[in-house]
């Protein structure tokens, strides 16, 4: 109980320092600018790590996520190629990188009766590679718009609302949520699975088609949340450890701990960087840069 | 750099230009070796130049190749307009081609001729939305804004490109916008208490080549700025 509530407090004081910190004197303007940030922050961090969770715990796999399963490039890819087409980052293509990578990974890593782990992570770490790769040429044949594949690649928060993209982050941030508390509802399922796969067979679970559900709606979240703020990293590796660390394996409380760690980290993160610099840093370097530090500290204690 | 060898006639010993080189019309007709920053050292030797004009920093890879090959380069990095002359005399030095290259200086110098107004206005440069990039003192515009009435906001940032934060263009508030990418910003949330967006002092119909492209074309820029920042 007193760890929820430290939590929920550090939650509430990173939505805070959100909303306080940073160079520009408070006024009205500028509050609604950093109410949006703060959204996009907890919408990111929350997402990434309720899906890191959601699939360290599917396939029993301490690496597996977004990154390592390919999604997060897959996504980006997708996104990069709307930039070079229409000039413009598009969901449904982010989306549509995600589920193909999601596609091919899961082909490969699937055998009679169930997946193969280790081979779902080599799989998604080579189509990350490739990803990446074909996103290269991309930066390279567009030229121009280098800044903001890069920026796409490491993930940002400082995205520009306006009157005509508004509504359809709006859309996209209620539909992910939506989404997560779908996912929620199958914490029971995810316990017995990481248990083993006989045990849930023996207990009426169809392992494959939830499985698949829980794969492809993670790979639609994925592809949502890239299409707004780009692939963050490190948030949604490192974030299921901790909560799991604090919370113990159950997914009861772990998914939802991991939302609102993953929400509270990103947020300390980017405040971090605004009050630091006026530079524009990628929120995906300041989490590895303040990440890393923390989660040897904590691994060490 | 290629519409300045044709404004000081050169342009016809170029063999070879890259995609970024439209102007003048008869550059789109040269031999292409690649796109500004991943041009093809293999075209370029190809092409048996006697010279190889590049630009730092994006052409630093191509520099590097060309060196290790011993072939003869001009670095051209302007990062101020008193920079801009001297690099434009030693290229017309080098090209033998430099009487023209002089009066090209002193016709730029004549036609940007700094003015002083009392009050400076504060001007923002919006080079690309996603992320906000914008200039800062490391480049030629950043003069060219000073010289035309104006100061760059971001002018303490000693980068040439900076990318900057929604919330720093906020605070520092400009009174001016100057918009070199097409879309409109004045929907922005947040925005709404920057001056320049109060007072409709955004200007989207800049060309951005009469800005940033070095040559005599500045002028027509130039005369634009100094139009915007004293009316």
């Amino acid at each position: 109980m007193i760890k929820i509530t430290l939590m929920i407090i550090a939650f509430l004081m990173a939505v805070a320092v959100g909303i306080l910190a940073g160079p520009a004197a408070l006024d009205a303007q500028i509050i609604q600018l950093r109410v949006w940030r703060v959204v996009l922050g907890i919408f990111a961090g929350g997402v990434l790590a309720f899906c890191g969770c959601l699939l360290q715990g599917l396939f029993g796999n301490p690496l597996v996520e977004p990154y390592t399963l390919g999604s997060a490039s897959g996504a980006a890819l997708g996104a990069s190629i709307g930039i070079l087409i229409f000039g413009a980052i598009s969901p449904i293509l982010a989306f549509l990188g995600s589920l193909g990578t999601g596609l091919f990974v899961y082909t490969v890593a699937r055998i009679e009766g169930g997946l193969l782990r280790d081979r779902l992570i080599l799989a998604g770490v080579v189509m990350s590679f490739l990803c990446s790769s074909l996103v290269m040429i991309i930066m390279v044949v567009g030229g121009r718009e280098l800044y903001e594949i890069l920026y796409l690649l490491m993930g940002y928060l400082g995205v520009i609302i306006n009157s005509s993209n508004r509504m359809m982050i709006i859309v996209l941030i209620i539909i992910s949520l939506g989404l997560v508390a779908f996912l929620y509802r199958f914490h029971r399922e995810l316990d017995i699975i990481s248990q083993g796969s006989e045990t849930a067979a023996g207990l009426g679970i169809n392992i494959q088609t939830f499985s698949i559900i829980v794969f492809f709606s993670s790979a639609l979240l994925i592809g949502l949340t890239v299409s707004i703020v780009g692939a963050i990293g490190f948030v949604g590796l490192i974030v299921p450890h901790v909560s799991k660390l604090l919370f113990g394996p159950k997914h009861r409380f772990n998914l939802g701990a991991s939302f609102i760690l993953g929400a509270t980290f990103l947020l300390f993160a980017d405040a971090l960087s605004r009050v630091i610099t006026v530079y524009e840093l990628p929120v995906g370097v300041v989490t590895s840069l303040v990440g890393v530090p923390f989660f040897i500290f904590l691994y060490k204690r | 750099m290629t519409e300045i060898l044709f404004s000081i006639g050169a342009g016809d010993k170029i063999v070879g230009v890259t995609t970024f080189c439209t102007f003048p019309p008869e550059a789109k007709e040269i031999t292409k070796v690649g796109d500004f920053s991943h041009p093809s050292i293999e075209r370029i030797i190809g092409l048996n130049p006697d010279l190889v004009i590049v630009n730092l920093p994006e052409q630093s890879r191509v520099k590097k190749e060309l060196d290790k090959l011993k072939v003869k380069t001009f670095v051209s990095s302007p990062a101020s307009l008193s920079e801009l002359y001297s690099e434009l005399a030693a290229l017309g030095t080098e090209l033998g081609q430099r009487r023209a290259a002089d009066s090209l200086i002193s016709y730029m110098k004549q036609n940007l001729q700094a003015v002083t107004p009392a009050e400076r206005r504060r001007v923002y440069i919006e080079i690309s939305p996603r992320p906000l990039i914008t200039i800062g003192s490391a480049t030629f515009l950043n003069d060219l804004i000073h010289d035309a009435g104006g100061v760059n906001i971001f002018t303490d940032l000693s980068k040439d490109y900076p990318v900057v934060t929604q919330e720093a263009v906020i605070a520092r508030n400009p009174e001016v916008i100057i918009v070199l990418h097409p879309l409109d910003i004045t929907g922005r949330v947040g925005w709404q208490s920057i001056h320049a967006i109060k007072n409709g002092n955004i200007y989207g119909n800049l060309d951005p080549d009469q800005l940033m492209r070095p040559g005599p074309r500045l002028v027509d820029g130039f005369r634009k700025l100094r139009e915007i920042l004293n009316d």
